[in-house]
Parts: structure tokens; C-alpha cells; sequence
């Protein structure tokens, strides 16, 4: 699948970390890019659109970014969710593999790291 | 880094004026380190004997270190040696100083020697960039040997600096810290690190202060502190915050978390514990940062 045809989600509290992930995203052209504000809406959000990669923060209000990647996978086992977090320990880290995240980038994120993600997510889709 | 805090000594003994220095790190961009001010530095040449090549260089068609080899001031290798080493921050910032006369090379000459003594550094150290004289240099500088939680607070500083060097600019100079109890500004961003033990962490500033630190960091213009202005503060501080934990855990095996942070805006914060006030003076204004440990 080419990168114009994945929908991409963006969940963090952080409006600043939403607009500039979102400005980087869609100079890419990818089809849609969904955002949520905390994890509550994160986990509604994701099961609406079924984005093909999440892209998730841990410090949010309602619900913790490893909250709502557990019940992101354990309604779509297939789900693709990159924690993005600042606090990246190694409990962190351990806490969002055992989630069912698929990897974790350390804030600030750069836009390289961003694009490769998402390339090789448009590789993975049929 | 240790240019700012070399800025920061120069103001506090008052040979330069906070004027001078934001003009400095400005010009600093552009300037090119010269051979007496590095030879200087390296103590191979005295202020008099660099005015004195200065001079006769006025009078004959000769090269600024074929004249200091000629005159017995050099050696061919001390000037090859010198024009070799990549010029460091703090060099470039008193070469600027000493370029816009608002320094002598014999000002120069006398603060950079008590500088270094005061500090116990040496060019090694100073040129290296080391961490461990860096933390040094910071403990010493804000007084945290006297806090209980020295290494925290040392720590917490030295990463600060250098994430405001990363993300906002090296055009600043530190101020001397206070502690305080409370702390009363128009804007204030504050986050807590919970955990193994607890932290208070804030930036604050008035408006004009606050939207030109956001700008930095965001790096796009604001007309108004908004909710976006206030977001930006706030990940600014995420991310340094994020950093330290993270320090924490791989090189103290502590574990900490961060609770997300809170805007005050024209509201008074009370600490349980008494906060050491960071004060930084940038190009645009102040900033200023706390952190309580308790």
C-alpha cells in the first residue's frame, strides 16, 4: 500500500505534539490523520477508524497511553502502536512491549523517525 | 556551555554590561578567533606582548604569527598548534567581547585566568566540554552543595542547560539563584516528578518572555499567549523532564514518573519544600526555572 492510502493516528495531551506531528504527517500525503487528545478518546477513536499505525503518548489524562494501547490490542490484535513518549525508562518501555505496543521513540521525535515508521507501515499493508 | 557561564562571571564582576553579552552571543556567529587571544588562553603570550605584536604589525607587512615566532613570543609549532585547535564558545564569546572593544586582551587576559582558578579548570576542560567538571562548575555556581539533595539538583541544572542550548539557543546567560517558597508570575508552567522521590519543576515568565521562548522551541511567531503558547512551554518542559528520568533510571537505576503538566496563569505556587529559583537571562528576556526536591 502506498503511504496516501494509510490512516494514521496521533494520541498525546500535548496540543504543541499533536500540530507538529501533524504538520510533518501531512507534507507526506498519507490519506487521513486522526487525532485524540487523551486515551479515552484514543481507544474510541481507534475503534471507529481503525488507523493502520497509532502513534501514542503515555502521560495523558483520562486514561495512560499503556491503558489504551491494551484495550487498542485487545480489540484488534493486529493494531500497530508506537508509543511516543519523553519518559523513556526501561520500565516504560517494558510496560508498553507488555501492552502490545509494537516499539517506543523517545520524545522529541524527529521527522525521519517519523517517516520510516510510516514507510515501512505502508509496506506492511496489503 | 561554558561560555554562558563565563558570560555569566564577566557580568557578575562587571566588565561587561547584560547588553554586551546578548550583542556577544549574537556577533559570536561570526566571529573568528584570533591567534593572541588563543595564545593568551593557552598562556603561552601576555596581553602586553600580544598589544605589542598588535602594534608593530601597524608598521610592517607581516603576519600576525610570523611576527610573535620573530619577536621570540612563539614558537612555528605554538602557531601551528593554535591555528589547529577548533576555537571553543567560550573563546569565540571573548574574542567578540575583545573584537567590539568592550573588553581589552588584558581584561580578557585577567578574567580568564580567574576564572579558571575559581572554577579549578583547565583549557582540557574547558575545550572538552567535560560533564563531570561541567556538574562541577554548576554545583558551585548556584550553591547546591548546601541542599540536601546536591546531586539531583546539580544533575536536573546540567541537563536543563543543555537541553535550553538544544531547543531554545545558547544566547543566554545564567543568573545567580535564590531559594524561594513561593512563586508568584504571569505565566507559570509546572510539572511534577513523582516517584522514588518527589519534584516540583516550573518555568515561568511574563508574557513578552514567555511568547519568545515558545517561538524558539516551537519556532514559529505568536502574537498572543494562547492554549498552543501554553502547550509549547509545556512540552518544552516534558521534554527536558522526560530526559532526566530517564537519566535516572539508566544511570541511578531510580525510577520516576511525570505527571502532566499544569498551567498557571497570574496565579501564586506554593512548595512544601524550599525551591531553588533559576534565573536565565536570554536575548529576548528573562526566564525563569525552578526546581524543589523533597
Amino acid at each position: 500500500m502506498a503511504l496516501e492510502n494509510i490512516k494514521v493516528m496521533i494520541a498525546d495531551d500535548s496540543m504543541f505534539a499533536r500540530k507538529k506531528l501533524i504538520n510533518f504527517i501531512s507534507t507526506l500525503g498519507v490519506a487521513e490523520v486522526i487525532e485524540a487528545a487523551d486515551g479515552e478518546e484514543a481507544v474510541e477513536k481507534y475503534k471507529a477508524s481503525k488507523p493502520n499505525v497509532v502513534f501514542m503518548d503515555i502521560v495523558m489524562p483520562k486514561k495512560t497511553g499503556i491503558e489504551a494501547v491494551k484495550e487498542i490490542v485487545a480489540f484488534d490484535p493486529s493494531a500497530k502502536v508506537i508509543m511516543a513518549s519523553s519518559v523513556g525508562t526501561q520500565n516504560h518501555l517494558r510496560d508498553a512491549i507488555m501492552a502490545g505496543a509494537s516499539d517506543f521513540i523517545q520524545k522529541p521525535i524527529s521527522n525521519d523517525q517519523i517517516q520510516k515508521i510510516l514507510e515501512n507501515t505502508a509496506k506492511e499493508v496489503k | 556551555m561554558f561560555a554562558q557561564f563565563f558570560g555569566s562571571f564577566l557580568l557578575h564582576k562587571g566588565l561587561v554590561t547584560a547588553q554586551d553579552l546578548t550583542v556577544a552571543f549574537e556577533e559570536k556567529k561570526n566571529t573568528r578567533m584570533r591567534l593572541g587571544v588563543l595564545a593568551i588562553n593557552a598562556g603561552l603570550m601576555t596581553s602586553e606582548q600580544v598589544e605589542h605584536v598588535n602594534v608593530t604589525q601597524q608598521s610592517v607587512d607581516k603576519r600576525f604569527g610570523d611576527l610573535c615566532v620573530e619577536l621570540g613570543y612563539l614558537t612555528d609549532n605554538d602557531v601551528e598548534r593554535l591555528l589547529s585547535e577548533q576555537p571553543t564558545d567560550y573563546l569565540l564569546l571573548g574574542q567578540t567581547l575583545v573584537n567590539s572593544g568592550v573588553m581589552s586582551n588584558a581584561d580578557f587576559e585577567a578574567a580568564i585566568k580567574e576564572y579558571k582558578e575559581e572554577n579549578s579548570l583547565s583549557n582540557d576542560d574547558i575545550s572538552g566540554n567535560q560533564s563531570d567538571k561541567l556538574s562541577k562548575l554548576i554545583s558551585g555556581f548556584y550553591h547546591f552543595d548546601t541542599a540536601a539533595n546536591a546531586r539531583i539538583y546539580t544533575e536536573y541544572t546540567t541537563l536543563l542547560f543543555k537541553d535550553i542550548i538544544r531547543f531554545i539557543g545558547d544566547d543566554f546567560t545564567p543568573l545567580g539563584s535564590s531559594i524561594i517558597h513561593e512563586l508568584e508570575a504571569p505565566h507559570i508552567v509546572k510539572q511534577a516528578i513523582t516517584g522514588a522521590y518527589n519534584s516540583i519543576t516550573c518555568v515561568a515568565a511574563d508574557t513578552a518572555e514567555y511568547m519568545a521562548f515558545a517561538e524558539r522551541f516551537a519556532k514559529e511567531e505568536f502574537t498572543e499567549v494562547d492554549d498552543f503558547v501554553d502547550a509549547t512551554v509545556g512540552e518544552f518542559m516534558n521534554v527536558n523532564n522526560g530526559l532526566f528520568t530517564v537519566n535516572e533510571s539508566n544511570e541511578h537505576g531510580i525510577e520516576l514518573q511525570l505527571d502532566p503538566q499544569e498551567i498557571h496563569n497570574h496565579d501564586k505556587i506554593v512548595f512544601e519544600n524550599p525551591a531553588f529559583l533559576i534565573p536565565v537571562s536570554f536575548s529576548f528576556g528573562e526566564v525563569n526555572f525552578v526546581i524543589s526536591n523533597g
